[in-house]
């Protein structure tokens, strides 16, 4: 998983400004999307219980590849959409930075990355599973790690280009550091990858119409369950 | 968490919720901007002070920690002994000479004394806020949309966090960590947190339609009426802005204000 772990100061001021204005866009644009589909009640109280797990998950530590914490980024896009995916995340970010997993300041930084990691997840899985008739486990395999991928990436750039407050590193040096942090980040979210394949199979099997709207299944005898409508 | 909000009684837990929101970004805004490590020393005791005038117990604040610092020093291992400066002690590593410098030991205790100065005041603030408050906080100072999300997974995530740890405890006692290699465990974790998020939903189905038969119309009433800060609460924020100027002239401008002494 990609998730800035740094705590409040660890950026100077105008970054922290920066990001959460950034940030602060892209909800607006988020909170716009979801609006615009009229969302119901239902699908208000399934996102605020999918926050609950998430958040419980993401303190989990689970034994798997010497230690893995995971963050599900991926797994909301694939199953609440992208739009209502990135409001879970920020959601999930102000409760982490509540108990100091992360800081206040950055929770736009975190939203930023976090929301990278949701939309890639959404589309790529709809890529892999409905345009490529992939299975469950290899798409969900697929747009998990290609999303983190990309994510710590970006973790690289965004704490790279704001530079740690108090290091008088290099912007190079810092950055050189901060490869390692990617590197294995990148081994994480392959690891991640695994796990969230089997959840999205095993959701599959025992619920497969909670992933009707991201597959765009049709129900019987009717048309597709929400396909492309997704936000 | 929840449990010392409802139940706690202390000046903390009376003082105006208005005024502990606002005091938290000043707080934040002061630990970015202050560098000096005495300073930050200065913060965290009030902070310190501030949990302990709540009548919170400090075994809490203790585990809690773990978080923050974890992450201090996983992130500044990388750091300290790279920055430059005077060195500590010198030590060889596959070949290559790696030195701790002064420098490094303080980036990872100016790092480590921010953190812990915001994670204690925000948790005393959330530990010393009732639901009914925190609601009204919500609905005042976010869009509609986030602040129901917020309150909704809010009101619900310390029962979800007990449900999971329940599992996993429960897991543990038939051995199931006995289970070994990459696709035992995978399959073993998976189905837990799968389950979890099938449970997830099917609890905000029933919580959807139980909302639209007690006709919910988009936001949460407000029922408890939350006082606004007094002449003290006024006093305690305008105090923290002040601060915040200060920290943001003398670090941003020069030492006009500050260097008088």
């Amino acid at each position: 998983m990609a998730h800035i772990h740094l705590e409040d100061g660890g950026l100077a001021i105008q970054w922290v400004v920066l990001w959460n204005i950034v940030a602060v866009l892209l909800l607006a644009l988020a909170m716009y999307l979801f609006r615009r589909t009229k969302p119901s009640t239902r699908k208000l109280a399934i996102a605020a219980m999918c926050i609950a797990v998430g958040f419980a998950v993401f303190q989990i530590e689970i034994p798997v590849f010497g230690g893995l914490h995971v963050n599900l980024t991926p797994f909301f896009g694939i199953i609440v959409g992208p739009a209502l995916g990135i409001l879970c995340v920020f959601v999930i970010n102000v409760f982490s930075a509540a108990v100091g997993h992360g800081g206040w300041g950055m929770i736009g930084a975190n939203t930023i990355v976090n929301a990278v990691e949701v939309v890639i997840g959404y589309y790529l899985y709809r890529v892999l599973k409905v345009r490529l008739s992939q299975g469950r486990f290899e798409s969900a395999f697929g747009a998990t790690s290609v999303a983190l991928a990309v994510s710590a990436v970006l973790v690289v750039l965004i704490v790279g280009i704001s530079g740690i407050q108090g290091s008088n590193l290099s912007r190079e040096a810092t950055l050189n550091n901060l490869t390692v942090i990617a590197i294995a980040d990148i081994v994480t979210g392959i690891a991640e990858g695994v796990l969230t394949g089997y959840i999205v199979s095993f959701i599959g099997r025992v619920r497969p119409d909670l992933l009707g709207d991201t597959e765009g299944i049709p129900e019987k005898g009717g048309k597709p369950v929400g396909a492309g409508t997704s936000v | 968490m929840t449990f010392f909000a409802e139940n706690g009684n202390s000046v903390i837990h009376r003082m105006s919720p208005w005024t502990k929101a606002a005091m938290l970004p000043i707080i934040v805004v002061l630990v970015t901007l202050v560098a000096d490590l005495y300073w930050l020393l200065i913060i965290y005791a009030l902070s310190l002070g501030f949990y302990a005038a709540g009548r919170l117990p400090v075994k809490v604040l203790v585990g809690w920690y773990t978080f923050p610092i974890i992450f201090v020093v996983t992130l500044a291992v990388l750091f300290m002994f790279t920055v430059p400066g005077d060195q500590l002690f010198q030590f060889s590593l596959l070949g290559k000479s790696i030195a701790l410098t002064d420098h490094g030991v303080l980036l990872v205790l100016t790092l480590l004394l921010r953190a812990l100065a915001v994670v204690t005041y925000s948790l005393a603030v959330f530990m010393t806020t009732r639901y009914n408050q925190i609601a009204h906080l919500a609905s005042r100072t976010m869009p509609q949309t986030l602040a129901n999300l917020f309150l909704l997974s809010y009101r619900f995530m310390f029962e979800t966090f007990d449900e999971v740890s329940d599992v996993l405890d429960a897991m543990h006692s038939r051995n199931g960590n006995l289970a070994k290699g990459v696709s035992r465990q995978g399959r073993l974790y998976a189905g837990i947190i799968g389950l979890a998020f099938v449970h997830a939903f099917e609890r905000g189905e029933r919580i959807g339609k139980a909302m639209e038969a007690r006709g919910w119309t988009g936001s949460f009433p407000v029922v408890e009426k939350v006082m606004m800060p007094g002449a003290g609460g006024y006093a305690i924020i305008a105090f923290g802005l002040a601060m915040v100027a200060i920290a943001g002239i003398s670090r941003y401008v020069g030492t006009i204000v500050t260097g008088w002494w």
